[in-house]
């Protein structure tokens, strides 16, 4: 009898990050055909010449916290989270969400150096709570947003 | 789903109250009694990806308050959140809920939405899609549920642009432009007179083209509390349209811009009202 233990559920998030990191390197067989799939490459300069698999390797560079490549950077710049990457990966690896946790690796928030500038909009919930101020009345705003 | 939810809206949308009370309405009229809950104070935390401390202890924070409200199901708006709690918030955390996006509801409810729509909607309205919200196939409910508009004709473009919403594609250079330039294109070969959008970024992103285009631009929760009778004036379009900082401080109004803080408004919020969509 075969006996597969399963992660116990994650405390955190960096604990969750850390099964899903490790999951996708196990599963992925670097075929590229995640980036191929992608419809946001056209808007990287070199990412359409550039090699499928060699941009994955990059991208999962990032995911064991190394330096990663200017392409797989690149990429992940430029993904908008279409999900056709995660469509087409024929080992059904949640493709978005590798390259979204690749870009928080890149970001320097798993504990490798920063690589790539934050997009935190400056003020973001200054706005949030200016913008409440001027569509909603004061009790929505107790009832609703407290 | 039962008949007693927390309604989450999200952050970004609180610029749409329109759009917030009329999904409101909407769920109550098929029958969906709800708690609302949006804002700072709800944030699912995705936009911290660059510290995940705070987007961990804003996740958790959230899911804690939807436990309290005891409910035992949310009604999501926002696409960001909902892939937000799918994907990471509730795989960490303990939701003691189900989840489901409004359209969901509402299509799954639409015999009684239909029952309510009695106005007339005339327009030729042309949908604004975006192939990216994966986690639920919104277009084709939508389409389903706005083809129960009395008046309305709605047209179904081969064009969806990339990205969940519009906002995703806004930090990518000449994405947002290529995407609106090709809506107002669709939107010409449509022969439309309105364009339907789904999310509140893409409300907030192309609203500013009734300005220049021959166009409008609507929600498509809109149309829907429409056709009950229900008109709720789009006020974030009428400040991005007005034509000028005078204008919009007279339409907001004195009071309002002061409860905002007067110079936060002129420092940041005026000029996202005065800024036009690029394309």
């Amino acid at each position: 009898m075969s006996v597969t233990n399963f992660p116990a559920k994650p405390a955190t998030l960096i604990e969750h990050l850390g099964q899903f990191i490790a999951d996708t390197l196990t599963r992925c067989t670097r075929c590229g055909a995640c980036f191929k799939a992608c419809p946001m490459t056209g808007y990287a300069p070199g990412l359409p010449a550039a090699d499928a698999q060699d941009v994955v390797a990059g991208v999962l560079g990032l995911l064991r916290q190394e330096a990663g490549t200017a392409d797989a950077l690149a990429w992940i710049e430029a993904c908008t989270q279409s999900g056709r990457c995660s469509a087409a990966c024929p080992e059904g690896i949640n493709a978005m969400k590798m390259m979204r946790v690749a870009r928080m690796s890149a970001l320097g928030s798993l504990g490798a150096p920063r690589k790539i500038a934050p997009r935190e909009e400056k003020g973001f919930f200054r706005r949030i709570g200016a913008f409440s101020q001027l569509q909603f009345s004061a009790d929505e705003i107790e009832k609703w947003q407290r | 789903m039962s008949d007693k939810v927390t309604f989450w809206y999200g952050c970004n949308v609180v610029r749409h109250g329109d759009i917030i009370r009329a999904a409101i309405a909407l769920l109550e009229a098929v029958g969906v009694e709800v708690t609302p809950a949006g804002g700072a104070g709800y944030c699912c935390g995705t936009a911290k990806d660059a510290n995940l401390r705070a987007a961990e202890g804003m996740a958790r924070r959230t899911v804690e308050k939807f436990n309290q409200h005891g409910h035992g199901a949310v009604v999501t708006w926002c696409p960001s959140c909902h892939r937000h709690m799918n994907g990471f918030m509730r795989e960490y955390n303990d939701p003691q809920f189900s989840f489901a996006h409004i359209t969901q509801i509402l299509h799954q409810r639409r015999e009684r939405l239909a029952a309510r729509l009695t106005h007339r909607v005339e327009r030729r309205a042309m949908l604004h899609q975006h192939f990216g919200f994966h986690e639920v196939d919104v277009n084709p409910l939508i389409v389903d549920l706005l083809k129960l508009v009395p008046g309305l004709e709605l047209v179904v473009p081969d064009y969806a642009a990339p990205g969940h919403m519009c906002s995703a594609l806004a930090p990518v250079p000449r994405a947002l432009p290529d995407a609106t330039r090709a809506t107002c294109e669709a939107v010409r070969a449509a022969g439309a007179d309105t364009v339907v959008t789904v999310f509140h970024s893409c409300q907030r992103l192309l609203c500013g083209l009734e300005s220049t285009e021959p166009f409008h631009v609507v929600n498509y929760v809109s149309l829907l509390t429409a056709a009950m009778g229900i008109e709720l004036p789009d006020e974030y379009k009428a400040w991005k349209n007005a034509g000028s900082e005078e204008k919009v401080m007279e339409l907001i109004g004195a009071e309002r811009i002061a409860a905002a803080g007067d110079r936060f408004f002129r420092e940041a919020i005026l000029p996202e009202l005065m800024r036009r969509p690029q394309k």
